[in-house]
């Protein structure tokens, strides 16, 4: 789904746009594979917000497609996300029900990580547009940090990054919603090494809730529960602002009857 | 005057709407169910091979993709309700093809808007469950060759909420709230194959829980039903002698939301009948 669709699902009410800030292979789009497995299975959410549609079913398919186990193959990291020249990030689109009967419409935008680098380094790099689209219209943000690569060999390289893309990112946010999301949870970062990337967030004046999620059990903990607890944190957003009133009028397309604001 | 209802019959190929329709017919003549004839249905043509080779006891031949034909059969129950079910029947492939192609055929898109009940037929049997990192997990990505991948099928899942999505989208319903109508009802055909004894409901709810969302959360009251057409497994070569003796009347039977079991296979409509008005 691209941005001229957008019109189509922010016709209803605004959706909710998750913005997921990482540097390349951190994780991201194996994040929403992940989110998008445990929706499948009907694990992800609780009773109060079912799943009620998706214009981009197929989208999500090919995300969670290298999650699952094919005849002769086992399950491997989806392929990295190409960069294009796009001018905004691909878009996922789910929607829940509510209990009240309400909807509620999230869009998670998956970019590749280039974008986020070059603008973390040059706030307005020109190949670093998507990332501004981000930026200005995410709801919600998740910081990623890579456990991977903070352990790793280049492990001086990647906090630095972090640092910057978390001084952007932190900025930017301006009060919305902000999560930092460890990714690969599974491995062993030292604590010194948390502790800066704590403070690069600035935990350490307000606290930024934090997630731990892996694809890979760990110590007896289902890998699912890192996820389910990210999710419901973010279906907890709140839009603050304006009711649309409910209408009357029998067109069946939400995007006569509402302008987009 | 009565009522003209007509039923959108979803169901992929080999899913047993054929059987289903046969039987269905085969009750009606004998009248040996809930709903009874209120006349003479139209055309049988659709229906004669699959009539023929039943009360062989043997199972028919798979319907030809391309073929599409209405049938139409006036009836009325036993409060003296009366509709005409307008029964269709066509080769399966026609339904897969609505979403791989994500093409809607004009046909199709007057059959939708015509409908007033959608009967979805779920052959559970031949649905894939994939094991996935969740369900099997990994040890690790044992340096994952990352083949691209440019081709790939989306799983049973979600072609069967794609397909309910195109039907929603072309039959103009919008989802702002649950919907009443088109009413819909489930079947969970071929339940014989199934060996279980749970509800259709929870079964459906435990072999596709993302689907089973998606339904309740958008229809006010869906129903879900298990139907065994057939009431066991015909060889379309070999004809079986209890149905050759005793007639194609006197199988199959549907499992009712509540888990009762009952034989009279109209039971699905007449629950739909009931509740039009």
């Amino acid at each position: 789904m691209g941005e001229s669709d957008l019109n189509f699902v922010s016709g209803r009410s605004k959706p909710i746009t998750v913005g997921i800030v990482g540097p390349e292979s951190s994780g991201k789009t194996t994040v929403l594979g992940a989110l998008y497995l445990l929706l499948g299975r009907g694990n992800l959410t609780p009773d109060e917000s079912q799943f009620s549609n998706s214009y981009t079913l197929a989208g999500w398919e090919a995300v969670a497609n290298c999650l699952r186990w094919k005849p002769g193959q086992a399950p491997h990291f989806p392929p990295h996300t190409p960069s294009r020249a796009a001018r905004a990030p691909g878009m996922l689109h789910l929607a829940f029900r509510r209990n009240d009967g309400s909807l509620r419409d999230l869009l998670f935008a998956d970019a590749p990580g280039e974008w986020f680098q070059k603008w973390a380094v040059n706030q307005n790099a020109a190949d670093a547009e998507g990332a501004r689209w981000i930026a200005r219209h995410a709801d919600v943000t998740l910081l990623i940090a890579d456990r991977q690569a903070l352990a790793g060999p280049k492990m001086g390289t990647a906090r630095n990054e972090f640092q910057l893309l978390a001084q952007r990112a932190v900025t930017e946010a301006q009060g919305r919603r902000l999560a930092l999301v460890w990714t690969k949870g599974d491995v062993e970062v030292a604590p010194a090494m948390e502790a800066q990337i704590r403070k690069a967030v600035g935990s350490v004046d307000f606290s930024v809730p934090e997630f731990t999620v892996s694809v890979f059990k760990r110590d007896e903990v289902d890998a699912a529960l890192g996820f389910q607890k990210l999710f419901s944190w973010i279906l907890e957003t709140k839009r603050p602002g304006v009711q649309l009133p409910t209408s009357e009028v029998a067109g069946h397309d939400p995007l006569f009857r509402f302008g987009r604001r | 005057m009565s009522a003209q209802h007509s039923i959108l019959l979803v169901g992929e190929s080999n899913v047993g709407k054929t059987h289903y329709g046969a039987q269905f017919l085969k009750r009606l003549m004998v009248e040996a169910c809930a709903l009874k004839r209120n006349g003479a249905a139209t055309n049988l043509e659709a229906f004669t091979t699959a009539l023929g080779c039943l009360a062989d006891g043997k199972a028919t031949n798979h319907t030809p993709v391309s073929t599409y034909v209405e049938s139409i059969w006036p009836i009325k129950d036993d409060a003296g309700r009366t509709a005409e079910l307008v029964w269709p029947d066509y080769g399966g492939e026609q339904v897969r093809n609505l979403v791989t192609q994500r093409r809607i055929p004009a046909p199709w898109r007057e059959r939708v808007l015509e409908a007033t009940d959608w009967v979805v037929l779920l052959r559970l049997h031949s649905l894939r469950a994939e094991d996935d990192l969740f369900s099997r997990p990994l040890q690790s990505f044992a340096n994952a060759e990352t083949k691209e991948i440019t081709e790939f099928q989306p799983s049973d899942q979600a072609r069967t909420i794609e397909l309910l999505q195109m039907l929603l989208y072309l039959a103009q319903f919008n989802l702002d709230r649950k919907l009443r109508k088109p009413r819909l009802t489930v079947l969970l055909s071929c339940w014989d194959e199934l060996e279980t004894s749970e509800l259709p409901e929870n079964l459906l709810a435990a072999t596709l829980p993302m689907f089973w969302a998606f339904i309740r959360s958008n229809w006010e009251s869906p129903t879900v039903m298990g139907l065994s057409a057939l009431g066991k497994a015909l060889s379309m070569t070999e004809s079986d002698p209890d149905y050759a003796i005793r007639g194609p009347e006197e199988f199959g039977y549907v499992i009712l939301p509540h888990g009762k079991k009952d034989n009279d296979i109209t039971l699905p409509i007449q629950w739909l009948m009931s509740t039009w008005a």
